[in-house]
């Protein structure tokens, strides 16, 4: 009698703990191709409308050093206020007469660059504002252990900030210093073409706050584009060319001491 | 984060030419410098063992138990520095979920994997496995338990199935030396991938890595070896360290041949960015570089060892000498880490100037916690040693 | 086959299933949709605060600063760039009034002597030198520089 009964509760739960693992496999099976199936009427749909490509030109012949963008930048993103994270920054070079080469961005030019060397020392001086490059080939992107950053499919380098496991892996791989730890969130963070606003027609921040439209957002796709025009007029170049990232961040007037 | 904020502006008021602003922190620390130095130890340990098995080095015998377990209880601990310097370590799990083909770090996670659970674990119980049925019926307790449940209900102990052992044993070794040679030689290409970084993205990395990891797990084999001798009051194999030495001396020299290779292409290259590595090696690493690296990790040992091949002092002697030596290396080849790791990133990617690297204490990444990651390991293999001592093993085959 | 290897594959089988079953319910729902990311993870970026109105915004009310800035040498420069909206004012600014910073500091941010400013012949003094006792509002009208008052 007992070991017959103790037989049946086993079987019981031979029963449930076959019919639970069952479930599952079915369920794990059929959950990667639902998504095959959905992820096929999405691309579909996306190929109908043109996507943008983003791109933005930088006019050091322009650029005044004010720090207005840093500040923007800072505001709008919620950036850290302390001086070691930014999304943008302006560095002052001051080429002296002596051949040396002084490069400064204290608090990243918020408040305005104050020029530090005599004048009768500079043999010259201009203006680089930085931001991230939002590379074709991004190192970042291909160093990223978890997918957690990622290039949009409107060409903006992108972080997943539920996602990112905060290794640093990325920062090590950017060669611009473009990305930084956000102490907050802990998560990898960057600049992103403030992407909230891109993807609702108004310009980045900083794009917008510029006084003297040293910086040119576009769609590079767009042969009417500010940007294209200004890539048109202009010789451009990349930071690091030798790197061979592809960066979507074009300077006009790069000289070379900028590194 | 106030504290870490008035470490950054230590480190701001610090700052040494022109920098980026966000590369004022430094993002690797303390744990990632361990991270390979005890992968490191791991793939040397292996491979020193995988000499006696495959290659037939029987004076290595004694140390062959010893240096798979050592590699066990480095490569248990391996990955928490890692996981430790994580600003989410709970997210470490997608590491495995959704590696990214690209990324050198997602990679690392399955070649760990598969060196953990394919190679060692495999070679350390077709090793064991017959001593586990023998042990089980002569133990009590948690022993015991332990043993047979390792056992996957395996109870034969005959002579055909201790053969059967043996050769899927050596078979697990032959695949396990090349996997050796990848984990460590994936730690350096992590670091060499990097082109951003013109002191770390050197083709030689890799391979400078994993020789300087053979170094360095030679050099722990050789450390444990005497210890446990020592606890164990027995006589230690005079034949057996002497060759361990030896081999502590080919390898060394391979490792510095390569080192002063790269360094050397480097010089001779004198690209873009040789101006700031020739201020970095003479100035903000001079001492970890020349006095650890160089002159306690290589030179001394090199001319020690180098002597003693000609030379044979006393064994007494010998012996002390022999745990200097090998204390020595293992410091150089920290060293060897910090230099690379810490060395890499004190340099500005603008090439125009330095920041500094400050020591913390407390935290997850503090020296504190580094000090936990290198001890841990011991205490592991102190168990392991209680668990399985190499010496208590039932001898088979000849 | 070897009983010893039959429980090892089987093991190993059994570690291969674990993980790939565990893998399937904890990879996110829209992960590897667009590529190796997931894709909700744009619309997130996309969600976020706007602080920045945009120059359109403030014509709305302010038709009358507009068109007097436009007539001057600020006519290139945005409301926001001397007038950024404090953090959350993100949609009146009757509430919360956007700031405005002190006057000297704050036009010597782009105007003060500077070298580098000199060379693309942007206007860029001594500040005080030219200043003398006063603030530079007193003769100059940001909005329409060149409209001095006595």
């Amino acid at each position: 009698m007992g070991t017959n009964r103790i037989n049946k509760d086993r079987r019981k739960f031979f029963q449930t703990s076959a019919a639970l693992i069952g479930g599952t496999l079915a369920f794990s099976i059929i959950k990667p191709l639902e998504l095959l199936a959905q992820s096929k009427n999405e691309v579909a749909k996306d190929e109908k409308t043109e996507q943008p490509l983003w791109g933005m030109g930088v006019d050091i012949e322009k650029c005044i050093g004010c720090g207005k963008c840093v500040e923007a930048c800072k505001l709008e993103n919620n950036v850290p206020r302390e001086p070691f994270y930014f999304r943008t920054w302006i560095e002052q070079y001051t080429v002296k007469k002596d051949g040396d080469v002084k490069i400064e961005s204290p608090n990243g030019g918020i408040g305005g660059l104050k020029q530090s060397v005599p004048d009768e020392d500079i043999f010259k001086s201009f203006m680089v504002p930085k931001l991230c490059n939002h590379c074709t080939d991004a190192p970042c992107v291909q160093a990223c252990p978890v997918g957690a950053t990622y290039i949009s499919p409107d060409g903006v380098v992108l972080v997943d900030e539920t996602y990112c496991i905060g290794c640093s892996y990325c920062i090590q791989a950017c060669p611009y210093g473009a990305r930084f730890m956000n102490p907050v969130t802990k998560v990898a963070d960057k600049c992103t073409f403030c992407y909230h606003r891109i993807s609702k027609g108004l310009e980045p921040a900083c794009v917008e706050v510029c006084p003297t439209d040293a910086r040119i957002f576009g769609n590079l796709r767009d042969k009417k584009s500010d940007l294209v025009a200004f890539m048109q007029k202009h010789p451009t170049e990349v930071l690091k060319r030798h790197l061979n990232t592809s960066p979507r961040v074009f300077y006009n007037g790069l000289s070379s001491e900028v590194r | 984060m106030q504290e870490h904020f008035q470490h950054l502006y230590e480190a701001l008021s610090q700052v040494d030419g022109y920098i980026y602003p966000n590369e004022i922190d430094l993002h690797w620390g303390l744990m990632i410098v361990l991270y390979p130095y005890i992968t490191g130890l791991v793939a040397g340990a292996f491979i020193l063992a995988s000499l006696e098995r495959v290659f037939h080095v029987k004076v290595l015998k004694p140390t062959y138990g010893l240096a798979l377990l050592t590699a066990l209880a480095f490569l248990l601990v391996a990955t928490l520095p890692l996981v430790s310097h994580l600003q989410h370590p709970f997210r470490s799990y997608e590491i495995f979920m959704t590696p990214n083909s690209t990324s050198a770090m997602a990679i690392f996670g399955f070649v760990y994997l598969w060196y953990l659970m394919v190679v060692l674990l495999l070679e350390i119980w077709f090793d064991y496995r017959r001593d586990f049925v023998i042990w089980s019926k002569s133990s009590k307790g948690f022993k015991k338990f332990f043993y047979k449940i390792i056992t996957l209900g395996i109870n034969e102990t005959d002579e055909k199935s201790a053969k059967l052992d043996d050769r899927l044993g050596y078979f697990i070794t032959v695949i396990g030396i090349p996997s050796a040679f990848l984990l460590h030689g994936y730690v350096g290409f992590i670091f060499g991938s990097i082109k951003a970084n013109p002191w770390w993205s050197t083709v030689l990395m890799p391979i400078i890595f994993l020789f300087s990891a053979m170094v360095s797990g030679i050099a722990l084999v050789m450390l444990v070896y005497m210890v446990v001798s020592w606890v164990r009051q027995v006589k230690i194999d005079m034949k057996c360290l002497d060759t361990i030495a030896k081999y502590l001396l080919v390898i060394l020299i391979i490792d510095f041949t390569l080192e002063s290779l790269d360094q050397i292409h480097r010089i001779y290259e004198a690209e873009e960015s040789f101006d700031i590595i020739k201020v970095l090696v003479s100035g903000k690493l001079n001492i970890t570089l020349f006095l650890m690296q160089i002159g306690i990790g290589t030179i001394i040992p090199l001319l020690v060892l180098g002597l003693f091949q000609f030379y044979k002092p006393s064994e007494k002697i010998r012996k002390i000498i022999y745990f200097i030596i090998g204390a020595f290396v293992l410091i150089g080849i920290f060293f060897m880490r910090w230099n690379v790791v810490i060395g890499g990133q004190l340099f500005s990617k603008s090439l125009s100037g330095f920041t500094s690297f400050n020591t913390v204490y407390s935290g997850m990444e503090g020296s504190i916690m580094g000090a936990v990651w290198l001890i841990l390991p011991l205490f592991i293999l102190t168990f392991l040693l209680w668990l399985m001592p190499p010496w208590k093993k039932v001898e088979f085959h000849n | 086959m070897p009983k010893i290897i039959f429980r090892l594959l089987l093991s190993f089988i059994a570690f291969v299933t674990l993980f790939v079953l565990i893998r399937q319910f904890v990879i996110p729902d829209s992960f590897g949709k667009y590529g190796h990311y997931r894709a909700n993870s744009i619309d997130d970026n996309k969600a976020r605060p706007l602080f920045y109105k945009g120059e359109k915004k403030c014509i709305e009310c302010h038709q009358d600063i507009y068109d007097l800035q436009s007539a001057d040498v600020h006519s290139e420069i945005s409301c926001e760039t001397c007038h950024p909206p404090i953090i959350n004012a993100t949609s009146d600014c009757k509430l919360n009034i956007p700031e405005l910073k002190g006057t000297i500091e704050f036009c010597a941010q782009c105007h003060t002597k500077n070298a580098a400013r000199e060379a693309i012949g942007f206007p860029n003094i001594d500040i005080e030198e030219h200043k003398g006792n006063k603030n530079c509002i007193e003769c100059h009208n940001p909005h329409a520089p060149w409209e001095l008052t006595e």
